[in-house]
């Protein structure tokens, strides 16, 4: 995101509602308003971090403006605001997240905030993966010793331990309805072909060889 | 307050609030293992939440009542193993899942369990166990299984329950088994005579 301020959308047919919200968030974010669905797809466009969209607006429904706009900007992150209470399976039509109104000041920041930290906490769970994954060949193929005196190794320890630490920070506490929100999309991006294949476990497939035959050595078992 | 069991050795062991623990040795000593920890909740604010992925419903709940440990209103199954059936056994509410394969599902019916416990005021506190992570991985791909388990040890934590996995080491190479392990915060090894090796952390031995 750099130092540009995000952009959050807020889709709401009740004016002075529109105006509260706008005023919350105009002081840490670009703020764009839409009254109903078809302002609001003249008002979607990639550079819209967050948009917060009430389900239940004359004309389009709510549903029918969330399909389009995850068309229009696949990253954006959407939360329903609603009068009532909704099941989780909102999250499964691809809801991020819900506001019940009326919505307060901190809740609505709170949960702005929490939808674009779910992005840092998705690069940083990458680069995790990648490490852990890593480390694991490693271990599968060099013996406990080559390991204890490896530099590289005591640094990817470090590393990994370091972004625990970050992911830990970067999720915060979890709560249900981000729990599933999470998984539909591990599993969505698990599904995609498109996602580049673990392109960090090809550099090791050399290494991995090489180490099997160290494993075989009489020196290679700790035990 | 902690999660006890003695269902890992002779010894009482109580696990941290938000802890998730890897049980990990044969396939069938592993689940018998995690109905052990699982059945353990002997206080009444504690429910527990079962996916079982290998054994349907109707063995899950034979499962506790041999161990005296089968209470309709604080326990929960998600069957995953693509059975159909009624929406609650003996009492206990189940959720029906067509595959291990589908994570999306299984969180969901998870949240419901959840929220189905803590609005009947059966406490906030919950075993939560998933038999088997080795079933799992046979329907997704390791990284999608590594991120899922992540998330998952994540509202463990932040809900402050207390997770067990069950995994058959044997049944994957070397470099799966190694990432599936790093998710969790300890693991209890037990070999083929039943010896269990627990370490990592989150827990204290009494």
């Amino acid at each position: 995101m750099g130092s540009e301020q995000p952009t959050v959308l807020v889709v709401e047919d009740e004016p002075p509602l529109v105006e509260i919200y706008a005023r919350w968030l105009e002081s840490e974010y670009r703020v764009r308003t839409a009254q109903n669905g078809s302002e609001a797809l003249e008002q979607v466009d990639e550079d819209v971090d967050v948009a917060l969209l009430d389900r239940l607006m004359p004309g389009m429904s709510g549903d029918e403006v969330l399909a389009e706009i995850l068309d229009r900007a696949p990253d954006c992150r959407v939360a329903m605001v609603t009068a009532v209470e909704p099941d989780f399976d909102i999250i499964t039509m691809g809801f991020d997240d819900y506001l019940t109104k009326p919505v307060e000041k901190e809740t609505l920041l709170e949960t702005v905030d929490r939808l674009l930290e779910r992005s840092d906490y998705q690069r940083l769970e990458q680069e995790f993966y990648a490490l852990v994954s890593k480390r694991s060949a490693l271990q599968a193929a060099k013996s406990a010793e080559e390991l204890s005196t490896s530099e590289d190794f005591a640094e990817l320890e470090h590393r990994i331990e370091e972004l625990e630490t970050e992911l830990d920070t970067a999720m915060g506490d979890v709560d249900d309805g981000e729990f599933v929100a999470m998984v539909r999309d591990i599993e969505a991006e698990g599904e995609d072909p498109a996602e580049p294949p673990d392109g960090e476990t090809d550099p090791f497939a050399e290494d991995v060889q090489d180490g099997a035959d160290s494993d075989d050595s009489p020196g290679g078992g700790a035990r | 307050m902690s999660y006890r069991t003695t269902g890992l050795g002779d010894d009482p062991v109580a696990f941290n609030e938000g802890t998730s623990l890897l049980v990990s040795g044969a396939s069938m000593t592993v689940q018998e293992r995690v109905y052990d920890v699982l059945g353990g909740a002997n206080d009444d604010e504690e429910t527990a939440i079962l996916i079982s992925t290998d054994r349907g419903v109707a063995d899950v709940v034979r499962s506790f009542q041999e161990r005296g440990a089968f209470d309709a209103g604080r326990l929960g199954v998600i069957d995953c193993t693509g059975r159909d059936g009624p929406e609650s056994v003996q009492g206990a509410p189940v959720r029906r899942l067509g595959s291990p394969g589908d994570l999306t599902g299984m969180s969901l019916e998870f949240a419901k369990l959840v929220d189905r416990f803590e609005d009947a005021g059966a406490g906030d506190r919950a075993r939560v166990g998933l038999a088997t992570v080795s079933t799992v991985l046979m329907y997704t791909d390791v990284r999608t299984a590594f991120r899922f388990l992540h998330v998952f040890t994540s509202r463990i934590r932040s809900g402050g329950l207390f997770g067990i996995f069950a995994m058959d080491p044997g049944m994957h190479d070397q470099q799966t088994v190694n990432t599936v392990r790093a998710v969790f915060d300890c693991e209890a090894r037990i070999d083929d005579d039943g010896d269990v090796d627990l370490r990592g952390s989150g827990f204290r031995t009494a």
